[in-house]
């Protein structure tokens, strides 16, 4: 991983500027005892993962900080998945931002990047040491050469199959399913009982996007071309549609309402056979319905056929630091600290499997290895590691595609959503409906 | 030099005593000027100068497009179907909250047992949060551990669990019952209220006439109420129209556009496509679509009266 070092700062000191630099420095110096004494730096550091597991750990991490930061305060905050994007368009607008972003899918940090309002991310790569992370980590941030708009904070196999291995038994089905047909079927023989085949979600989301994109990647589909020309209408996308409509039989009736948090409450409870989630379901399982912890296993999602590899969508969890965030060298200081092995085994140790390193000297570590459920599901954990690093997502759908700035409004406008619906809820023509979506989407990326 | 000798002559000032008494009118009402600028007048003529431009939220920077935003919102479907919708959902749920708050108040208005308790419990569903009540009515309307589906398809109305909030138009059935079951409780205590005001001679008096319960519900008690339920009214609609939080958090706007009303258009349009000029172009529009209904309102109302 290449860096450029942006603080490079011009050799001749003249009078004037060393007066400047002078007297700034003896202002901060001032400002910075001032502001200590008060205890007025406050950093805010916002995320969407905030279950209690990782709560307690992002709990130790800022008490670390803080203990050998006298003087600075760290203040979590909370945000959701389906209202990040809102959240931070009004702190944007108002200026009243976060100093820290964590865990917001990659595509976010390039649309915000791209509108000038990040700050570059190379001084926290530099203080954590770029060696440490795994060859490539970072490539989808590096906006310009040698510039990183953020990094990755983890990574995720966002839509791996998960299955019942005692409801396979039960219904005959040796193998995990591999292609579309086979799903199907092994989800309608497990189907019954109150057991439902599948979580998809078809409501009006970010999830039903995230999801269904998956889903003409499997049929061999894009949603743009390399060079970011509109694709979605296109045979590929139809098939995806035509397959996804045929399995709204086999999910609960409420699944025209569910968004990440009930698809996997939807396979945790025991309601359905198969789950569609990251590795959170195997912590989830264990605290919540530990009867079927010895029944679960899970792999990559299945293709249209054998000819089509399968696409993990990694939305590559990310952080960074908003321009106008005040404190800045605080602020670096504890975005580096975020990574320090204590705090980070802790915090990928709140939903082990669900969130996996970047750190490459973390993954190796055996304090990170350390962990009950890491190490029974180790299998588990390796399939889903191994799809996440080979993953993608809309900001970049393929090695070969261009990072695209717009993906974050492609998602939050929820027409790739509404398309699903209007086909697999209301019976719409699917060759229209992708036509018309086609353009709908052709229109935000003009803006 | 005597008292009077001593007080300054209006000439001396340079000032008339009504100028004076004007401009100290004009200093105390000031504040309230001040106030109504700040909080009424300049959001307004922002949301209009803003609905003049093409603005990217996060950054606030955009470009001239005149009444651009507008005429493409005119010209799309997405405003009218809201604005359908928006009329739906405002005329559903003011309806119900109007049936079921003067039914309460009457009940409560009876001398029947616990009716202080229940007087204080009606109010319940008013004080709650909205995001604790959504929260609460998404798990009763859950598919798969729903207290209602449950207890439909035990009693054996259904066979297998209702989709509440995913399909049309349950989707739109449902937020309009949670709708009036949070906001009754202030048509209950507001007509309540005027029911205590009523004289009991009246009734009395009608009695003797031979008038029935509903005779004298439709000839005394509902003529008293009508200028209590004129405001309450007027109230709900400008609340219901505007209504964002329940909607956005039972339904999100779906299924499809299904329960996408006006302000979580302006939502969409300001926070997941950037487009705040867009956003305030919809927000002044409904803002002239609600005040044509209110004058339509108020004209109606008049006439009514004559």
């Amino acid at each position: 991983m290449t860096i450029r070092n942006l603080n490079n700062s011009p050799t001749g000191l003249t009078r004037r500027s060393a007066l400047a630099v002078t007297g700034g420095a003896l202002t901060a110096g001032a400002l910075s005892r001032a502001t200590s004494a008060q205890g007025a730096v406050t950093l805010r550091w916002w995320s969407p993962q905030s279950v209690p597991a990782q709560l307690a750990a992002y709990k130790l991490q800022i008490e670390t900080f803080e203990a050998a930061n006298p003087g600075i305060k760290v203040v979590f905050e909370p945000t959701s998945d389906e209202t990040y994007a809102a959240q931070l368009a009004a702190a944007f607008a108002s200026g009243q931002v976060p100093n820290i972003v964590t865990h917001l899918p990659s595509f976010a940090v390039g649309n915000y990047w791209r509108s000038g309002l990040l700050e570059p991310f190379n001084d926290v790569i530099q203080m954590v040491g770029p060696e440490k992370f795994y060859p490539g980590a970072n490539r989808i941030y590096e906006v310009e050469p040698g510039v990183f708009a953020g990094a990755g904070i983890g990574g995720t196999a966002a839509n791996s199959l998960w299955l019942r291995t005692d409801l396979m038994k039960k219904a005959g089905i040796a193998e995990a399913p591999k292609t579309w047909d086979e799903l199907r079927t092994a989800a309608r023989k497990m189907q019954g009982g109150g057991i439902y085949g599948a979580p998809l979600p078809y409501a009006r989301n970010s999830m039903t996007t995230l999801i269904f994109i998956c889903f003409i990647h499997l049929a061999g589909g894009q949603v743009f071309t390399p060079d970011l020309q509109v694709a979605i209408d296109s045979p590929e996308t139809l098939n995806a549609l035509e397959f996804y409509k045929s399995m709204r039989e086999l999910c609960p009736p409420g699944a025209t309402s569910y968004s990440w948090g009930e698809s996997l409450t939807a396979f945790v409870s025991g309601a359905t056979a198969t789950g569609i989630y990251t590795g959170r379901v195997l912590a989830n399982v264990n605290a919540q319905n530990p009867s079927i912890k010895d029944s679960i296993t899970c792999t990559t999602y299945p293709s249209i056929s054998a000819s089509v590899p399968s696409w993990t969508f990694n939305d590559f969890p990310s952080m960074f630091i908003p321009k106008a965030a005040k404190d800045m060298g605080a602020t670096k200081k504890f975005a580096a600290h975020i990574y320090a092995p204590e705090g980070y085994i802790k915090q990928l140790h709140a939903a082990p499997g669900h969130v996996l390193p970047v750190l490459k000297t973390i993954a190796d570590d055996p304090k990170y290895q350390d962990n009950p459920i890491i190490a029974k599901y180790a299998n588990e954990v390796k399939i889903m590691a191994a799809a996440s690093a080979g993953g993608f997502n809309l900001g970049f759908e393929s090695a070969k595609h261009k990072p695209n700035a717009k993906a974050g409004e492609v998602v939050n406008s929820a027409v790739i959503a509404e398309m699903v619906q209007r086909v697999c809820l209301n019976n719409e023509d699917p060759k229209k409906i992708v036509g018309e979506t086609a353009q709908r989407i052709e229109k935000i990326v003009k803006g | 030099m005597t008292a009077v000798e001593a007080l300054p002559r209006p000439a001396e000032q340079g000032l008339k005593l009504s100028t004076r008494y004007g401009l100290l009118g004009a200093l105390l009402i000031a504040p309230t000027v001040l106030i109504f600028c700040a909080v009424i007048v300049y959001p307004l003529v922002s949301a209009i100068y803003l609905s003049l431009f093409s603005i990217y939220t996060p950054t606030l920077k955009g470009r001239w497009v005149g009444l651009g935003n507008y005429a493409d919102l005119l010209a799309s479907g997405e405003f009218w179907n809201a604005l359908g919708v928006n009329l739906i959902w405002t005329a559903g749920t003011l309806v119900l909250q109007l049936v079921a708050g003067v039914a309460l108040a009457l009940l409560l208005h009876q001398n029947i047992v616990f009716r202080s308790l229940a007087r204080s419990l009606i109010l319940f569903p008013y004080f709650m949060s909205t995001v604790v009540a959504v929260l609460v009515w998404r798990w009763l309307f859950n598919d798969l551990y729903g207290i209602l589906n449950h207890a439909m398809m035990w009693t054996g109305l259904l066979s297998m669990p209702l989709d509440w909030l995913g399909r049309m138009p349950n989707a739109m059935i449902s937020v309009i019952l949670v709708g009036a079951w949070k906001y009754f409780p202030f048509v209950v205590i507001s007509v309540l209220a005027r029911l205590q005001t009523i004289p009991d001679h009246l009734y009395e008096a009608a009695t003797m006439d031979g008038a029935g319960r509903w005779a004298r519900f439709t000839d005394i008690t509902l003529p008293q109420l009508r200028e209590v339920l004129f405001i309450v009214i007027l109230l709900r609609a400008i609340w219901d129209f505007k209504e964002f939080d329940l909607i956005y958090l039972m339904t999100g706007g779906g299924p499809v556009t299904s329960t996408m009303t006006l302000p979580l258009l302006v939502y969409k349009q300001a926070f997941a496509l950037n487009e705040m000029g867009g956003a305030s172009a919809v927000a002044v529009l409904m803002m002239i679509v609600m005040l044509g209904f209110m004058v339509l309102y108020f004209r109606t109302g008049r006439t009514a009266e004559n």
